[in-house]
């Protein structure tokens, strides 16, 4: 067999197989790349197989794809319970603990997390019209992901959150501050132990990845970014448009835009739909940030 | 001839869609390792027939059906999917009993009837698919709230209340299910599922555990309780359920769907 690097997950890959057999992306297409030089991620094909170890995951629909999971005895996945579609009812159903509950419950996290274990089927959908992105990872691999995105692991995939360095703070007296998280209050970071293991995430809308060079850096949507090497760095950027004159109604220190701001080297993927930053009151302080004022 | 995969009707040879239900004719059925069974998405401008009227499908992200209704014919729907109509399609209104029993299952009071001839148009406001369901005489489908598009005016239609107490507390799908009954005639249904809508015809007594949330249909064959998981979701470690779907007949769900306990 000859084998050739998937350009999508960077592992080598069967060029025999209409799809990537480790992260599903077609195999006979050509890459679509803006001007701007980000690549769009392709969608996994209507019934295309993934393999992880001895069982696969099957991805069944094109508007909000669903996940279906045949797994090994030996193999088990975990995820998040709401993400659960259906199962069989031979499938192992148990919960996985998690540190830190009152924390997550604060930051709208999933408090637990479930266990599947083969031998069995079982389906995950997330609720938003959108891509299953696959990202499978080699041993000692790490990949961070905005809260809420993840839809599912393999069991050697090591699962931890921490907390975002990218925040704001509003409000002048101390009755209206505000805490104001752009990314989400925490991040979620995986990485493969032992053995390569399978990522799965949800974006809603399209995907669109990008390689940053050593020191290259990028303005983002905070909520837009999906993943990011490890590597990669980011921090809160404050933007402020000149004053025309025309915000009369509010003070100039209001009137901004809210960036993350990443620097390469490493990969990083956008999502297409995503939430705005609130346009609120003046910030009073905030993580450590770049500013910008026209 | 060729028989239409989705709902069996025989077509013409040449043809791409069914003229019964707007399915592809020339795709392979797309049937997941566990069987389930995708349902057919209709190809933007597909047209069928039923009765002496047409429906057309339009759009692919949230389709709308747009229908030509003949002069005998009639139909009727939840009056929030209708999208335009022709000014001289008469309008008139169901009475579905149980008025207070539907306000607090969160149901419509009112189905509401258009008759033809002349045009009108339906839409959901998620994306998704349009389902096509022909009924043939004696068939029986339970739907779950909020999910149906329209009905062919030979279909009676009634609600049923999902039995027990922990369906009403844990089950998720609300407390009424609307149910399609066809007796004498044929009839059209047509449904809007959110996201991407599966199929899987259970065996007699064979079991599957599906989300109440994702549930869209089934034949009033399959029953359906809720079941408690040997898991604790939330703060407070509280019980998660599923649907228990036992065959024999189909089952119907969605992949975009609100979760009922999502803690």
């Amino acid at each position: 067999m000859n084998t050739y690097i998937c350009r999508y997950c960077r592992q080598p890959s069967d060029p025999g197989s209409p799809t990537c057999p480790l992260c599903g992306a077609p195999v006979d297409i050509r890459s679509v790349v803006s001007d701007s030089g980000w690549v769009e991620q392709p969608p996994i094909r209507d019934m295309a197989r993934l393999q992880l170890g001895q069982s696969h995951c099957q991805v069944a629909g094109t508007t909000v794809p669903a996940a279906e999971f045949t797994l090994a005895p030996e193999d088990w996945i975990y995820f998040s319970h709401h993400v659960l579609l259906w199962t069989e009812p031979q499938t192992r159903l148990t919960n996985m603990p998690m540190k830190g509950a009152w924390n997550r419950k604060m930051a709208g996290l999933p408090l637990i997390m479930v266990e599947a274990r083969g031998p069995g089927h079982l389906a995950l959908s997330d609720n938003h019209a959108g891509e299953i992105v696959a990202l499978p990872m080699q041993h000692g691999q790490q990949i961070w992901v905005r809260e809420h995105r993840f839809l599912a692991a393999t069991g050697n995939i090591k699962y931890d959150w921490y907390p975002s360095d990218v925040w704001y703070e509003t409000g002048q007296d101390s009755d209206d501050r505000e805490m104001h998280y752009p990314m989400g209050r925490y991040g979620d970071v995986f990485g493969a132990q032992a053995a390569p293991g399978l990522l799965l995430l949800h974006a809603p809308g399209n995907v669109f990845i990008r390689d940053l060079r050593q020191g290259e850096t990028l303005l983002i949507q905070p909520s837009s970014l999906l993943y990011r090497d490890v590597t990669v760095r980011m921090a809160l950027h404050l933007e402020y448009p000149r004053n025309q004159g025309l915000s009369f109604w509010r003070s100039s220190w209001s009137y901004r835009s809210i960036w993350v701001r990443l620097w390469g080297p490493g990969r990083v993927a956008v999502q297409s739909v995503y939430e705005p930053a609130e346009d609120t009151e003046a910030i009073r302080r905030h993580s450590y940030a770049t500013t910008h004022r026209w | 001839m060729i028989q239409c995969q989705w709902c069996q009707a025989q077509n013409q040879p040449g043809t791409t869609s069914c003229q019964t239900c707007g399915a592809p004719l020339d795709e392979r059925n797309k049937v997941s390792d566990s069987g389930w069974r995708e349902a057919p998405r209709l190809r933007d401008m597909t047209e069928f027939r039923f009765s002496g009227s047409t429906c057309q499908v339009e759009g692919e992200l949230v389709p709308v059906a747009e229908i030509n209704l003949h002069p005998q014919d009639a139909l009727y729907f939840e009056h929030h999917v209708l999208l335009w109509k022709d000014e001289t399609v008469p309008l008139s209104s169901m009475n579905t009993g149980g008025g207070l029993k539907r306000s607090i299952g969160g149901m419509p009071h009112i189905v509401t009837v258009a008759s033809g001839p002349g045009r009108i148009a339906f839409s959901r406001n998620a994306p998704g698919e349009m389902v096509v369901l022909p009924l043939h005489p004696g068939m029986e489908l339970d739907v779950r709230e909020h999910a149906f598009l329209l009905a062919s005016h030979t279909i009676q239609y009634s609600f049923i209340r999902i039995k027990g107490l922990v369906n009403l507390l844990h089950g998720g799908n609300g407390m009424y299910m609307d149910r399609f009954v066809t007796a004498g005639y044929p009839g059209m249904l047509i449904l809007h599922g959110n996201g991407d809508v599966l199929e899987r015809m259970l065996r007699p007594g064979e079991k599957i555990l599906v989300e109440p949330g994702g549930f869209l249909y089934k034949d009033s064959t399959v029953q359906m309780s809720a079941v408690q998981m040997p898991l604790k979701t939330g703060l407070l470690r509280h019980g998660m359920y599923l649907a228990e779907m036992t065959g024999p007949g189909r089952v119907g769900i969605q992949s975009m769907y609100v979760h009922h306990h999502a803690d």
